[in-house]
């Protein structure tokens, strides 16, 4: 199988219990469950933002758990994105300069790209996203729905293999969180892999598989495929129908 | 990137910024500035002995002298360079006036001298060699402030007027320390006035560099060679020159380690709130990939560039302290020749300063490391519930350090001032001192002046102290010359570190500097040669003495009244008596009559004035940092709480309530940390100054404590500037809103 990402009997404290499973290049992800089942805390150890007691974790060919801290940033930085629930950006930059944060970060050194080149690309990225009218804004000065399409700009500013989310429309009204939505389904129809944490099953309902944790386990998966438009309605219900079997 | 997250980062928090740049600014220019005046002291008093080409050994001689037993002596010593024979003619002061004053009242031997003619010279304003014509006079240039004396003004020696042609630094004599000063006249001036004066030969030697000038002196004592009189030596003069000087730039130096203590504790603190209220963004930017030695490197960057901001402000200010500041120096020795090397130094003082304070300030940032990426989840609020305890105790450790640089200085001031003082300077507590010097016959004259007193009513008690010059012999058998004062030890005693003062006969006192540099101690023995006789004296105390290079001894009595160097009867008068009349009727007598109030105020008037302007400056500085410090540390104490602080106020808790519970919780370590700051300025403060005055010679140094204000009004300054300090840092409560812990701020 042409797996992205695979997870093997990942344990995290009394947290997580030998969770398995994998995603493959350019699916769209989602891990729901009641708060307290250990979805975040699966995200911070596959993201290799928090260490693991148990299980191990590859993104590709690398092997995460068994990295060294600074490995672990470098693949952070280079081959993932994350997107926060509260978006996280520096209060001290402006939404351009937060965009920019990790890439030129990422492109220090003589064979990394020129600050024109990363400029470019999130200028791309953020006419794609609908935000260029707020690039030298400061982070007060714009709504949640802007500031969370910036933060998804700046999580693909380097390219990322895969791009991790969490609770990406938690903070969001319920507009804002359609338009969010809409960006990730855009971004993983152009080939982004996505693997996304939340308790929303609108925004569940958009992925084309969908996880169940219950108490640090896995309990159940479903398969949606890739949304169709005009379908929402249909895949939402399923998913509910699924999800009240699961007992949500 | 950098640049802007640090220029808006210093936008969104001046005055943190400010703060910091602050304390950088401050540490810098007090360590630079001490270095500064330091190397200029130290380089202008080692160019002033090198052009000036002193003595490495003087010995003061009244009475006949036989050069040609010298010569052989001095022939026969291969470390002897040069020697020379100068004349001193001391005058009486009252025949001397200087402009419109008469030095009637000085404490000091005024006399003339011609320059030396091969060495041990008195130089210009500018170093030079003056040209003294006949008629014409160059002044010490300590007298030119003190008597407000200008070139043209007139000195008057009896009938004998000279010209002031400018003024001299004597390089032997320049301190007020050393009691003699030597005015430069034209030789035939000189040959003219002699008549009016008695005239003291100053036996002077250079040496061979690396020579023992203790065993010179020794060699040069039992050679039976002229030594009526005290020996001076190089090191000696260098160090009373350093003194008046050198002690405010311990003082400077002092406040200014004190000031990058609270430097330290002030940043680290400011950084510790910094980084836990940026504690999500650190988080995120781990999150996000960044290493950390990156992070770390964004706000190392920030205080670096606030550290260079702050050496280059604190510099300059250095540099223009250093003139008013360096004044007295220029006055005294001129300048030196090491102006590179002072200002390296004082660049390098103003790097180490805030070298230090980024050592720790990289220490600090060290604890980002243990941030993990994962807290970026956290809500940023969270941060507060982390407060760590004891924060408050930088409040108590900065109020004890100011107290202590408020109190040190004041402390040293009132002891310096207080009449008791003159028992370091090797003589007791009393009213008038009066010198028998320039007579015939000094021991009659005293007799004279004894009788007199005898019969004076206005006389509660005195005390004849004469001065010989006697030759020791030690039980290795060396030899070594000892300025013995004899009579009754027990009326004016003096402060005894060991032992007692002298009540037999047979017994003798010594200064501590000379019990240490013979190894001597209480119970030794030596041999004293009396009019050619080896008697034995045991040690019977050790006393502190800062006069004559602190090498004096004391004993009941010695036979041989004819050689009696010179003599001072110490006088206390009764309740009522008229002061000044009694010191006219005695001068009179042709005694040398000082108040000893007045003596204290002219040998160490000028030391005094640098230690009260210090005391002063050190109070100023004490109470500004106290209030900057303690206002910036509540400000961000209530800026951090702030979302508690709102949670009480949503649950119904007013806020002169929440500011009281504030105020007691910075009001406490303050009175707290003032309390242990009076504790050990009194004690700790004690123990530092009494090593510095150690190697003055004086020895068992107590604290002179003025109760009022150690313990009230200076330590109440501090009290009530804490308390408004409080007050004004957490007057922002007040606009906390009761909204903001469920909304954020907005």
């Amino acid at each position: 199988m042409n797996y992205l990402l695979k997870v093997e009997n990942l344990c995290k404290d009394n947290i997580l219990n030998n969770i398995t499973f994998s995603v493959e290049w350019g699916e769209m992800t989602a891990v729901m469950g009641p708060s307290g089942s250990g979805k975040s805390t699966l995200l911070y150890n596959i993201a290799g933002m928090d260490n693991p007691t148990g299980g191990r974790v590859w993104l590709g060919s690398s092997e995460i758990t068994s990295m060294t801290e600074d490995e672990k940033a470098s693949v952070r930085l280079h081959k993932t994105g994350f997107v926060f629930q509260q978006m996280n950006m520096m209060k001290n930059l402006s939404i351009m300069d937060n965009i920019l944060l990790p890439a030129i970060h990422a492109n220090k050194g003589k064979s990394g790209k020129t600050k024109k080149e990363l400029t470019e690309r999130a200028e791309l990225l953020m006419k794609k996203l609908s935000v260029s009218e707020i690039a030298e804004r400061s982070v007060k000065e714009v709504s949640g729905g802007q500031l969370q399409r910036a933060c998804i700009c700046r999580s693909m500013m380097n390219e990322p293999m895969i791009l991790f989310a969490d609770e990406p429309t938690g903070a969001l009204n319920k507009s804002a969180a359609a338009e969010v939505m809409a960006e990730f389904e855009k971004l993983n129809s152009e080939g982004t892999t996505i693997l996304m944490v939340t308790h929303d099953s609108k925004v569940a309902a958009a992925c084309s598989r969908v996880l169940y944790l219950l108490d640090g386990r896995i309990c159940g998966e479903i398969k949606l495929g890739k949304p169709v438009k005009g379908t929402e309605r249909q895949r939402e219900e399923k998913l509910n129908g699924w999800l009240s079997e699961m007992g949500w | 990137m950098i640049k802007k997250l640090i220029f808006n980062d210093v936008k969104n928090n001046k005055l943190m910024s400010a703060a910091s740049v602050f304390f950088m600014t401050a540490s810098a220019m007090l360590l630079a500035l001490a270095v500064m005046l330091s190397a200029d002291l130290m380089g202008a008093v080692e160019k002033s002995a090198e052009r000036a080409n002193i003595p490495d050994i003087m010995q003061m001689h009244t009475g006949s002298i036989d050069e040609t037993l010298i010569k052989e002596f001095a022939e026969s010593r291969s470390e002897v360079r040069d020697w020379q024979i100068c004349r001193f003619l001391n005058l009486n002061n009252s025949e001397i006036t200087l402009g419109s004053h008469s030095l009637a009242d000085s404490t000091q031997d005024n006399g003339i001298s011609v320059q030396g003619e091969r060495f041990d010279y008195m130089l210009g304003m500018d170093n030079e060699l003056p040209d003294v014509r006949e008629g014409q006079v160059y002044v010490p240039i300590c007298y030119r402030k003190m008597y407000e004396l200008s070139v043209g003004d007139i000195m008057k020696i009896g009938g004998s007027e000279l010209v002031i042609a400018g003024f001299i630094r004597d390089a032997q004599m320049n301190s007020m320390l050393a009691s003699s000063k030597r005015f430069l006249v034209n030789a035939a001036d000189y040959e003219k006035i002699r008549p009016r004066g008695e005239e003291e030969y100053l036996i002077e030697f250079l040496l061979t560099s690396g020579s023992d000038i203790n065993e010179f002196s020794t060699a040069y004592a039992a050679a039976g060679l002229p030594s009526n009189g005290p020996a001076i030596t190089k090191p000696l003069i260098s160090m009373m020159n350093a003194l008046s000087d050198g002690i405010m730039i311990l003082i400077i130096l002092l406040v200014g380690i004190a000031v990058i203590l609270i430097s330290i504790l002030c940043i680290r603190f400011i950084l510790l709130l910094q980084t836990e209220r940026d504690r999500t963004e650190i988080c995120t930017l781990k999150a996000l990939g960044i290493e950390k030695s990156d992070i770390k490197r964004i706000y190392f960057s920030k205080y670096l560039m606030f550290s260079f901001c702050g050496a280059v402000i604190g510099l300059a200010a250095a540099f223009l302290l250093r003139l008013p500041l360096g004044e007295e120096i220029r006055e005294f020795y001129g300048t030196g020749d090491n102006g590179i090397i002072s200002c390296i130094l004082s660049i390098s003082a103003a790097a180490v300063a805030e070298g230090v304070i980024l050592l720790a300030v990289w220490k600090i940032l060290k604890k980002t490391d243990n941030m993990p990426p994962v807290e970026a989840m956290v809500s940023a609020n969270d941060s507060e519930r982390s407060g760590r305890r004891g924060q408050y105790l930088l409040i108590g450790f900065v109020t004890a350090i100011c107290t202590f640089i408020m109190l040190v200085p004041q402390n040293l001031y009132t002891t310096m001032s207080a009449p008791d003082f003159v028992s370091y300077m090797g003589i007791g507590n009393s009213d008038m001192r009066i010198d028998v010097r320039m007579t015939e016959d000094i021991g009659k004259a005293t007799e004279r002046i004894a009788s007199e007193l005898e019969t004076d009513k206005n006389v509660l008690k005195y005390s004849v102290l004469c001065t010989k010059t006697l030759t020791a012999e030690l039980s290795d058998k060396a030899a070594v010359n000892l300025s013995v004062e004899t009579g009754d030890h027990t009326l004016f005693p003096v402060i005894y570190s060991k032992g007692r003062y002298p009540e037999k006969e047979n017994e003798i006192a010594l200064s501590s500097m000379n019990a240490k540099e013979l190894g001597l101690d209480v119970g030794s023995e030596l041999y004293l040669t009396v009019d050619g006789e080896k008697t034995k004296y045991t040690v019977c105390g050790i006393y502190s003495d800062i006069t004559n290079g602190g090498k004096t001894a004391k004993a009941c009595s010695t036979a041989g009244g004819d050689s009696i160097v010179w003599s001072v009867i110490y006088v206390s008068l009764a309740d009522g008596a008229n002061k000044d009349g009694w010191t006219e009727h005695y001068r009179s007598l042709g005694a040398d009559v000082t108040d000893i109030a007045d003596y204290i105020g002219k040998t160490y008037g000028q030391t005094l004035d640098t230690v009260s302007s210090a005391a002063k400056v050190s109070a100023v500085t004490g109470a500004a940092v106290t209030a900057v410090v303690v206002m910036l540390f509540m400000r961000l104490i209530a800026e951090k709480k702030r979302g508690e602080i709102s949670l009480q106020k949503a649950l119904g808790f007013k806020a002169k309530d929440i500011m009281r519970s504030y105020f007691a919780k910075g009001i406490i370590p303050a009175v707290s940390g003032i309390a242990v700051g009076v504790l050990s300025a009194n004690i700790l403060g004690e123990m530092l100054c009494g090593a510095a005055l150690k190697l003055l010679g004086a020895d068992s140094f107590r604290f002179v404590i003025d109760g009022g204000r150690v313990y009230f009004i200076l330590p109440m300054i501090i009290v009530i500037t804490s308390a408004s300090a409080v007050l004004t840092g957490i007057y922002p409560i007040k606009n906390v809103r009761a909204y903001e812990c469920c909304y954020g701020k907005e």
